[in-house]
């Protein structure tokens, strides 16, 4: 299935030696302060972190004082029932919300109190979203859709098309990059995502529900890929499932309910 | 530029909206056009000069104007009579005359307006430069100088010769060197005349006007009461319409104007001098009304129609695409840009809408239509101006911009946490 991965660090190595060192550290300052950490470092520090909502006069608590640390290359599950804060704090430690009260650290950065301008440009050079519905633009083919978020980073068009190709090599898609969504599988199109998600080569990955959409089989796939990346690349994985086969891949897995981490088991 | 391509995706993305709002813009920048051409010739006409101060003298009771034709030298000379009295830099006379080709059918297709002058004041080298006492003629291209002085001494040649107007070619289908006869209407009635065409103006000012020597004119007027059992013609004493004069500037005009209302040689009837601009805007005062709410109550009506329409678009498209808009921003897209795409896809929108819209009325009204019949002073088509290539991109981009100003103020500001938390 992922032929491609029979050559894994050569795709690897491809993908890192872009001709332009900015294609895997566009912002020097932000990569090495996370390059810095050391393997058993932790590469998010969620402290004490509070979330409420506030629904007309009524306040939604959704995170009650959550602490938890994620060292470099860890695959983490977050699980729980339905409203109990897993995609609130995924969001938090995302760069995509901010914490009421507490502290969320990714690398050297506190961007719990970064301007959502910043948060933007960190997010692209940092993070990689795997949403559950993909959310690819339905007017671009797959080939844009990865290309997307370098576009916002100081790339030539051909330093972008190595980068799109490498990673849409890696997900086994390279036969598929003029396609649409409406074109693709559910299984194809969250490949894409994938793709998409790692195309800036970001050291962390967060998944909210990546295979809740799909069939047991493109769950599997989906699945094997996501350990794939953190095998053979290093990417640190957070991933948000109700999906007990998911979970099982990680290598941590942590409970929420009701706002508060309640159950850690670690699977090595 | 490399938002470009998203542009154009997400304007391709609904193709029948994007159609008709792109429609709906067309057929309003078509109107705003109009009007603004419309607009744009009489403000032209009416704005004062700062060179070639220009000096219009009629008949001060009476409109239409009619002075005998013994004015014209009195006018000449700025009705000096003492040393040191101002005289103009040069004089044109204006005889008019109507005639029509269909004397059964009598229509604006068959009616030529035509003025009988001396050809010299038409164009002329002066010192080795180019002259004109015709309004419009003096900012031509050197190429166009020079075909009018080439046609201007073939009418000099010609003593029945007439220089037509752009539409009388299309209106009446003749052609250069055809003849024809026009049989005179309204002030004309009774002198039919016999015109050869030598050339035709160029496209612009006099495209519905036609211009022929005064002296075949005047020569007819003095046969007619031979062919008439002695009987003048009711214009004979009184053909001059209007005299053009040439002045320094404005502290000459109003010295010459003073001559003038105030010389006994040109008491009987008395005369107005005005500048030219304000002469023709004093023409134009029984149409106030109607300009005011052109201009006031119209064009931005259509204006604000275009603003709605591109608002009402532009909200809908961004409303569909909250949940795209979120997860660019997740991507990493800053506000500002996900602004910049909205603001974007509205002004190519509006520009190109604007831009179609403004080739289309020229070639249209220009080419199709032959003007823009809109009576009105001297004036009885409007041609729309080359101006109108920039004119309809701009209001068409800047009625986007402000229209989709709300609508792409919204997309900045989508929460990314609400927008997935409706969606889980």
């Amino acid at each position: 299935m992922f032929g491609i991965w029979g050559s894994g660090f050569g795709v690897r190595e491809k993908m890192f030696s872009a001709p332009n060192p900015q294609s895997r550290a566009p912002n020097p300052e932000s990569r090495t302060q996370m390059d810095n950490i050391t393997n058993n470092d932790p590469i998010v520090r969620v402290h004490g972190v509070h979330k409420f909502f506030r629904r007309g006069s009524e306040r939604l608590d959704v995170l009650n004082g959550v602490t938890l640390e994620v060292t470099e290359g860890e695959f983490l599950g977050l699980m729980g029932p339905s409203g109990s804060g897993k995609t609130t704090l995924l969001n938090l430690i995302a760069g995509l919300d901010k914490p009421s009260q507490g502290e969320v650290r990714v690398g050297d950065r506190l961007i719990s109190s970064m301007s959502e301008g910043e948060l933007a440009g960190w997010r692209t050079r940092n993070i990689g979203f795997i949403f559950q519905f993909y959310h690819l633009l339905p007017v671009l083919t797959a080939y844009e859709n990865v290309e997307l978020p370098l576009l916002l980073l100081s790339l030539s068009a051909a330093q972008r098309r190595q980068q799109v190709t490498t990673a849409l090599e890696l997900v086994g898609l390279s036969d598929r990059v003029r396609h649409r969504p409406g074109q693709l599988s559910g299984g194809e199109q969250q490949r894409v995502g994938i793709a998409r998600a790692i195309v800036t080569d970001p050291t962390l990955i967060v998944a909210d529900e990546p295979t809740g959409d799909l069939d047991a089989h493109s769950a599997k796939e989906i699945l094997d890929l996501l350990c794939e990346l953190r095998q053979t690349l290093g990417k640190t994985i957070l991933l948000v499932t109700h999906d007990p086969r998911a979970a099982e891949r990680a290598n941590r897995l942590m409970h929420l309910d009701k706002g508060l981490l309640v159950e850690q088991t670690d699977r090595e | 530029m490399k938002y470009l391509k998203l542009i154009f995706r997400n304007i391709g993305r609904n193709p029948l909206r994007s159609s008709l709002t792109s429609l709906v813009t067309i057929v309003l920048v078509f109107v705003v056009t109009m009007v603004w051409s419309i607009l744009w010739l009489l403000s032209i006409v009416t704005t004062e000069k700062s060179e070639n101060f220009q000096a219009m003298v009629t008949e001060r009771w009476s409109a239409p104007s009619h002075m005998p034709l013994s004015y014209a030298e009195v006018l000449g000379r700025g009705a000096a009579r003492n040393p040191g009295d101002v005289k103009p830099l040069d004089s044109m006379t204006w005889q008019f005359y109507i005639g029509t080709l269909d004397p059964e059918n009598p229509s604006s297709k068959n009616m030529i307006f035509a003025i009988a002058c001396d050809p010299d004041k038409i164009a002329a080298l002066k010192e080795g430069k180019f002259a004109t006492m015709m309004d419009g003629l003096e900012s031509l291209p050197d190429a166009q100088e020079a075909q009018v002085l080439a046609d201007v001494a073939k009418l000099k040649d010609t003593p029945r010769g007439i220089i037509v107007g752009q539409n009388h070619l299309k209106t009446t289908n003749k052609r250069i060197g055809e003849r024809f006869k026009l049989t005179g209407v309204s002030i004309t009635k009774g002198l039919d005349l016999e015109f050869e065409i030598v050339a035709a103006f160029p496209p612009g000012r006099y495209d519905t006007m036609a211009a022929f020597n005064r002296e075949y004119y005047n020569n007819e007027l003095d046969a007619y009461p031979g062919r008439h059992s002695g009987q003048k013609h009711p214009l004979a004493d009184r053909s001059l319409n209007l005299m053009v004069l040439k002045v320094a500037d404005s502290a000459a005009f109003t010295r010459l104007a003073s001559q003038i209302e105030n010389s006994p040689e040109l008491s009987n009837p008395a005369v107005r001098c005005e500048t030219m601009a304000s002469g023709l805007a004093s023409m134009l005062e029984m149409f106030r009304d109607l300009i005011w709410a052109m201009r006031w109550m119209l064009a931005p009506a259509c204006l604000a129609t275009i603003l709605l329409v591109i608002a009402n678009a532009i909200s809908i498209s961004v409303r569909e695409r909250r949940l795209e808009l979120a997860v660019l921003k997740v991507l990493g897209f800053r506000p500002y840009q996900i602004m910049v795409l909205v603001l974007g896809e509205s002004l190519l929108l509006g520009t190109g809408a604007g831009l179609a819209s403004a080739v289309l009325s020229y070639g249209i009204i220009n080419w199709g239509m032959g003007g823009i019949p809109f009576p009105i002073g001297f004036f009885d088509r409007f041609m729309v101006p080359a101006d109108a290539f920039w004119w309809g991109p701009a209001i068409g981009g800047l009625a986007a911009l402000l229209g989709s100003f709300l609508p792409a103020w919204t997309a900045r500001s989508v929460k990314v946490a609400e927008v997935f938390s409706k969606v889980a």
